[in-house]
């Protein structure tokens, strides 16, 4: 058998899946809804990483000073310009958290009395910032909201009193902030969780596609006959395997370029990257997969069973991979555990690639770790192919 | 050339504890139709997958038109072709479109694939059928493409497991016609039933099995005369109030040798000897047993042939009764 019949049979095999694909609408429809159904439900049941704008925030004024009613109005203005949080007045604490408890409000400013006092006789002012953190996202907002506030607020009273020293000489700015930061980013533009997720849907949807694809496609040829017609023709067994991944290679192509398509209209991702070679990784992991997706359905003897053990697999992967969260945010253990998955390879170069524009050499240690993780679940899945084969 | 297409020696089929298929051994000359004939999981289609490749025997050893089975499978598959159990075709795909897929898997040249498409269809007459998705087929015509993908690729030995099953008469004869057909132009056909009058009607040779055994080995005419040459005769009878414990009565006789319930009422009983009549109807009356009828056929059939080395008869329809009564048969009464 040498390798040209083996790869004309293997092209033939695809052309014949792919063309029973295109008589078929309901499978046309299966393999078109499935990315858009992950895209929409991941893209918006996760928190987006842009700040919230507009939280409806309460201030309570126990102080009957001048600095203290000074101070709401400056925090009332520099609100209504940023846009960061919309303020309401309470004239008592009880009032301010019957707001919260009832969700109106998100937290509150607290002006305690003798707040005017103690500034004029020389002493910090002290400002209670009361935050409803039962939900831990919500109120990391609010907090690093409300010391911005604070912070903004400081320095404006401090270059007050560096002039009213009198040392006019200085730029008042430079000895209130000695230091200041510029913050760039390695991805230009605001930091965007889609941006984010994209790399690794589009590899997990590819490997959803081939993992349950092989056995559903193996199983159904076992069930309806068919098997027994390729199985008696004289053609490699190694054709069949290689048929079919190229076919839903094919598959799952069509699906990333719609999802790009859809990420990039819809949420606003973008690619610094080299497409070719996020395409090329793809084809690795689906080189890394499919092995995976020929041992389930070789040891099992129907399709629900190989379609099992194929979820069983799966799932973990998804999750553990850091297609969602990144997996440096995980326990220890679990991080031990994403990293013989090698769906974590490929996600962690996907993401390199296209995020980062990073090179071939960039993701060099991924690519070895993919190509090595295929070929021993290829060989593995080979031998045992052909051993399920004839029983 | 080997002088045989098919030569088995001591295949033998296990699947765990259980023997399939139990030490087969055989020639079958080329040019020849030769039948399985064997009731429900006598291993025929376990025999068959075998002799293609599909499953590996446990032990023993095969030439299949001059290759060895065992050792040589990709040479083996080019030179048969297949009608299995399972239709092989793609209900998405439009028959010339399945017909197409497997010449190419074939190594056919495209002009000849096509020439030979066409051929095919006008063999089973339905050129016009070309087209038309598989899926909008009755069963009668896909059985048909289903026979001419198996020819397509000009095998010298065709496999056929039960290439009627669940036909119409009319559509049988063609499939029938086409067996024919194929083999005047030289090709060897094996095929398996559990029809009588299908095996009778094409082979040249039978192959009766049971158990994974060859009960019987020769042509039609050969295996009838087994029954008039012995002293074997072959009653049918009908008893209105048929019970078990009458067709139990019946066939722990010493000289009945087979029997089988064929329904509610009637009864075919293959006995030995002298007087077996008289002691059988001497039996149903002491039971009870009221005799409507009862007839010897001088004229033995196949499936009195079948009925006296199996010790049990093929039928289509075998009603529940009478699969509990072969359960329970006693070994002894059977001939082997
Ligand atoms: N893969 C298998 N695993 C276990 N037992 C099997 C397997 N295939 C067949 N058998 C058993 O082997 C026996 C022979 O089966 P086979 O299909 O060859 O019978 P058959 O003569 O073709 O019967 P039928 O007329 O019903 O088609 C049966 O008892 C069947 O249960
Ligand atoms: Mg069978």
């Amino acid at each position: 058998m040498n390798i040209t019949y083996i790869l004309k049979d293997s092209y033939h095999i695809m052309q014949k899946d792919l063309l029973a694909l295109r008589r078929n609408r309901e499978s046309v429809a299966a393999l078109i809804i499935l990315p858009i159904a992950f895209l929409l439900l991941f893209g918006y049941i996760f928190p987006s990483a842009t700040t919230e704008q507009h939280m409806p925030m309460g201030i309570v004024n126990l102080d009957n000073g001048q600095a203290s009613s000074a101070l709401v109005t400056q925090i009332e203005n520099m609100n209504k310009n940023s846009g960061a949080m919309n303020i309401v007045n309470y004239s008592s604490v009880e009032e301010a958290k019957t707001q919260i408890d009832r969700g109106n409000v998100y937290g509150t400013f607290i002006i305690p009395p003798g707040f005017s006092n103690n500034l004029t006789n020389g002493k910090s002012g002290n400002l209670i910032v009361y935050v409803d953190n039962s939900n831990p996202q919500l109120s990391s907002s609010v907090e690093s909201a409300a010391s911005n506030t604070i912070t903004a607020l400081n320095g404006m009273q401090a270059e007050i009193n560096v002039v009213k020293m009198g040392s006019t000489t200085v730029n008042a700015q430079s000895i209130v902030f000695p230091f200041t930061q510029n913050i760039e980013t390695t991805i230009p533009g605001k930091s965007n969780y889609f941006n984010f997720l994209a790399p690794g849907l589009m590899i997990m949807i590819v490997m959803i596609t081939v993992m349950t694809g092989i056995p559903e496609a193996i199983s159904k040829e076992r069930e309806m006959g068919t098997f027994d017609g390729m199985l008696s023709a004289p053609i490699n067994q190694i054709s069949i395997i290689l048929g079919y991944t190229a076919s839903l290679c094919v598959k799952g192509f069509a699906q990333v370029i719609l999802v790009l398509a859809i990420a990039i209209i819809f949420f606003g991702v973008t690619i610094q990257g080299s497409i070719l070679l996020a395409f090329f990784l793809l084809l690795l992991g689906i080189f890394s997969f499919v092995g995976i997706g020929i041992l389930a359905v070789s040891s099992s003897k129907n399709q629900a069973t190989g379609t099992t053990i194929v979820n069983l697999i799966m799932f973990p992967m998804m999750f553990l991979a850091g297609i969602f969260f990144p997996i440096q945010q995980m326990p220890w253990f679990m991080q031990d555990i994403s990293k013989i998955i090698p769906l974590t390879y490929a996600a962690d170069a996907m993401r390199k690639v296209m995020l980062l524009n990073a090179n071939i050499s960039d993701v060099i240690i991924q690519i070895l770790i993919l190509v090595a993780f295929g070929i021993v679940t290829m060989s593995l899945a080979v031998i045992l192919f052909r051993r399920s084969m004839t029983t | 050339m080997t002088e045989y297409a098919l030569e088995l020696n001591n295949i033998t089929k296990k699947f765990g504890d259980f023997t399939a298929v139990n030490d087969l051994s055989l020639r079958v000359e080329r040019g020849e139709i030769f039948g399985f004939l064997g009731p429900n999981g006598a291993g025929k289609s376990t025999t068959i997958r075998m002799l293609c490749t599909l499953a590996k025997p446990t032990s023993g050893s095969a030439l299949i038109a001059g290759y060895d089975l065992i050792k040589d499978p990709s040479k083996v598959r080019e030179k048969i072709g297949l009608v299995a159990e399972k239709m092989i075709m793609y209900d998405d795909l439009t028959a010339a479109e399945n017909l197409r897929f497997f010449g190419k898997l074939y190594k056919m040249p495209k002009q000849k694939r096509e020439e030979r498409i066409d051929l095919l269809f006008n063999l089973v007459d339905m050129q016009k059928w070309k087209d038309t998705q598989i899926s909008k087929f009755s069963t009668g015509m896909k059985q048909r493409i289903n026979v001419i993908r198996a020819l397509l690729p000009e095998p010298e030995i065709l496999f056929m497991d039960e290439p009627t099953l669940g036909l119409d008469p009319q559509t049988t004869f063609a499939i029938r016609e086409i067996i024919r057909d194929i083999n005047n132009n030289g090709v060897t056909v094996i095929l398996t039933t559990h029809a009588m009058t299908e095996a009778e009607a094409l082979s040249h040779r039978i192959a009766i099995i049971d158990h994974g055994k060859i009960a019987a080995l020769d042509t039609p005419q050969n295996l009838k005369n087994i029954i008039s040459k012995s002293d074997t005769s072959i009653f049918k009878t009908k008893i209105t109030n048929l019970t078990s414990k009458m067709v139990e009565k019946i066939r722990s006789l010493k000289v009945v040798t087979a029997l089988a319930q064929q329904d509610d009422n009637n009864l075919k009983i293959s006995a030995n000897g002298m007087g077996a009549l008289n002691q059988i109807i001497d039996t149903i009356r002491i039971e009870g047993g009221d005799i409507s009828s009862i007839t010897n056929s001088n004229e033995p059939t196949l499936e009195d042939v079948f009925l006296t080395v199996t010790g049990k008869e093929i039928r289509d329809h075998v009603n529940e009764k009478s699969n509990i009564l072969e359960h329970n048969s006693n070994p002894q009464t059977r001939v082997r």
